[in-house]
């Protein structure tokens, strides 16, 4: 049974008291704190002592998407000193400018490949250069950028098979042409379906698609659905 | 003519949802000062009103640069859609032009500016091509080779043969010389690379256990990045990939890249000879009632006949991987 929980930021656009209010009602296995915006990180770290997290197994943080330069060593501190050290923290690598600032977090910094958008983090060749600044760093997979920016699949495939050390945690969504996330379509589970096998049973599985608390449940089961192992019927009829 | 130039003038046209993609003699690297420049502005995202000025804009960049390209109302010059590749193989919609675009963009394709487009739209149709294909993750065969994918690959090869002969009648033998050469070499190189590309699906394993394993998982996108990184090479290259690795057949391979290297001098030589024209406005306008006659026409069938031959000789015998695999899969 595999783990699968929200992210706050898509229950409750930039109010994460009331997404865990809304996911509390859910009993969910995993969840991520998400600061996405640098105006939210200050007030969501400060809160950690005081959040009601004893439900969840798994636990993650995502750190904001973009701030500064000027910001980041504060930002790096920030986190390092208060986000608790079991818990992954979710970075973009585009909003690193200065990799040494994260390069003490070691497998604590999960980096997430990246959509369209972005001109890194997108595929093998492009991680690689991350990892290569930040070695020890794990890998938070985005299975919707992925599928936006290869709908073969292909780049999935080879990003899971080239990171599967690296590997933990998965985000799960449809995500547009617009680099929206959204609820996962029926096309999307058949892809997502093709690269099931390589995600390990028992990886926390990170649901950011923007739904209404009456559809938490509906979307758990198609993500449920979407990382159903397909094995090859093998045998032969030739 | 260099890539670089054309990057330089053309990049700017092509985004992450369109790419102008080149086939013809600049994708297979044998560009010469007569070829011309077949493009297509691929799109493959939303649906803009403005892509047909981009791509009149493309071949006006084109013509300022006086280079030579397809005429307006061909299969090139114009803008094409992904989704028509991906999902019109075979069947009443799989045109001719559609047919061959898809087919070009696998086996003799390279791009300017932006790959995005290109990349993904390539990955989707080798996805059709080898998901549907039950019998390379099925069969109990003993080859593992992508039926569906070789069978589109022969039939344009076939194509390409009836409409040189439509082409004969509709434009009344003319540049016939220069067309049947192109025909017998360049365009058969194409088919031997795509048959080549399809067999090197089975072939690169260490061991039989080995190749049993990789197709037992049904990942598609493992076999399409397998095939992706060989049609990433010039036809040529494909070929000389898989010849290198059979070392008794070296002579013959010589015989079949000496004969093409011949017919590529032959059509790169810009020296006025043949009454003031180059070798390749001679055979272009060339009647074809002298053909017999003509000596630069007879050099030419004469690289044909080796080059035919070394095939013959390397694809059409039971005593290597590669020819047996073409008489499993070549003809029925």
């Amino acid at each position: 049974m595999r783990k699968i929980g929200f992210s706050t930021g898509a229950v409750a656009y930039g109010d994460f008291e009331k997404a865990l209010s809304i996911l509390a009602l859910s009993n969910l296995a995993c969840i991520e704190l998400s600061a996405l915006r640098m105006s939210e990180v200050k007030i969501l770290v400060a809160a950690i002592p005081h959040l009601r997290l004893e439900s969840y197994s798994y636990v993650s943080f995502h750190a904001p998407s973009s701030y500064s330069a000027g910001d980041e060593a504060w930002l790096a501190d920030l986190l390092y000193s208060n986000v608790p050290e079991t818990w992954p923290i979710v970075v973009h690598p585009d909003a690193i400018s200065d990799a040494t600032l994260w390069k003490r977090f070691g497998r604590r910094v999960a980096i997430e490949n990246m959509d369209r958008r972005k001109p890194i983090g997108r595929n093998v060749r492009e991680l690689e250069l991350v990892f290569e600044k930040l070695p020890d760093a794990s890998l938070c997979f985005d299975l919707g950028h992925s599928r936006q920016c290869d709908s073969s699949m292909t780049d999935a495939f080879l990003m899971l098979t080239a990171f599967q050390e690296r590997l933990v945690q998965v985000h799960l969504s449809e995500v547009n042409s617009e680099s929206q996330h959204e609820a996962l379509s029926y096309g999307a589970k058949l892809a997502f379906q093709q690269v099931a096998s390589l995600i390990p049973d028992e990886l926390p599985i990170i649901l950011e698609s923007r739904v209404n608390f009456e559809h938490i449940a509906g979307e758990v089961e198609i993500a449920r659905e979407a990382l159903f192992k397909i094995h090859a019927d093998i045998h032969c009829y030739a | 003519m260099t890539k670089k130039l054309l990057e330089d003038t053309l990049g700017g046209f092509t985004s992450s949802d369109s790419s102008i993609v080149v086939v013809g003699s600049l994708a297979r690297q044998e560009f010469t000062s007569g070829s011309d420049v077949d493009w297509t502005l691929l799109l493959d995202g939303i649906s803009h009103p403005e892509h047909l000025k981009v791509a009149q804009e493309i071949r006006k960049s084109l013509k300022d640069l006086d280079i030579r390209q397809p005429g307006r109302e061909g299969v090139f010059g114009t803008i094409a859609s992904g989704h028509d590749l991906i999902h019109h193989i075979g069947g009443q919609d799989d045109t001719n032009a559609n047919t061959t675009l898809r087919i070009l963009l696998l086996l003799e394709s390279d791009t300017i500016g932006h790959p995005d487009a290109y990349e993904r739209v390539l990955r989707n149709v080798l996805w059709r091509y080898l998901d549907e294909d039950r019998g390379l993750w099925l069969g109990s065969g003993e080859y593992k080779v992508p039926r569906f994918l070789f069978n589109d690959v022969a039939r344009y090869w076939r194509t390409m043969t009836v409409d040189f002969a439509y082409k004969q009648r509709n434009r009344q033998n003319e540049g016939f010389a220069i067309r049947n050469l192109k025909l017998r070499m360049s365009r058969k190189l194409l088919f031997l690379a795509g048959m080549v590309a399809c067999f090197e699906c089975h072939c690169g394993f260490a061991s039989k256990e080995e190749r049993q394993e990789f197709y037992s998982l049904k990942q598609v996108q493992a076999v399409i990045e397998r095939l992706r990184l060989v049609l990433m090479k010039p036809p040529l290259e494909i070929l000389a990939s898989a010849l290198l690795r059979n070392p008794n057949l070296d002579l013959q391979s010589k015989q079949l890249f000496d004969s093409y290297d011949e017919f590529l001098g032959m059509l790169a030589d810009d020296t006025p000879s043949c009454g003031g024209q180059t070798i390749r406005e001679h055979l272009d306008k060339l009647p074809v009632e002298r053909l017999g006659s003509d000596e630069t026409a007879s050099r030419g069938r004469d690289i044909s006949h080796r080059y035919r031959d070394a095939i013959g000789a390397i694809f059409l015998s039971d005593k290597n991987e590669l020819g047996r695999m073409t008489i499993e899969y070549g003809v029925f």
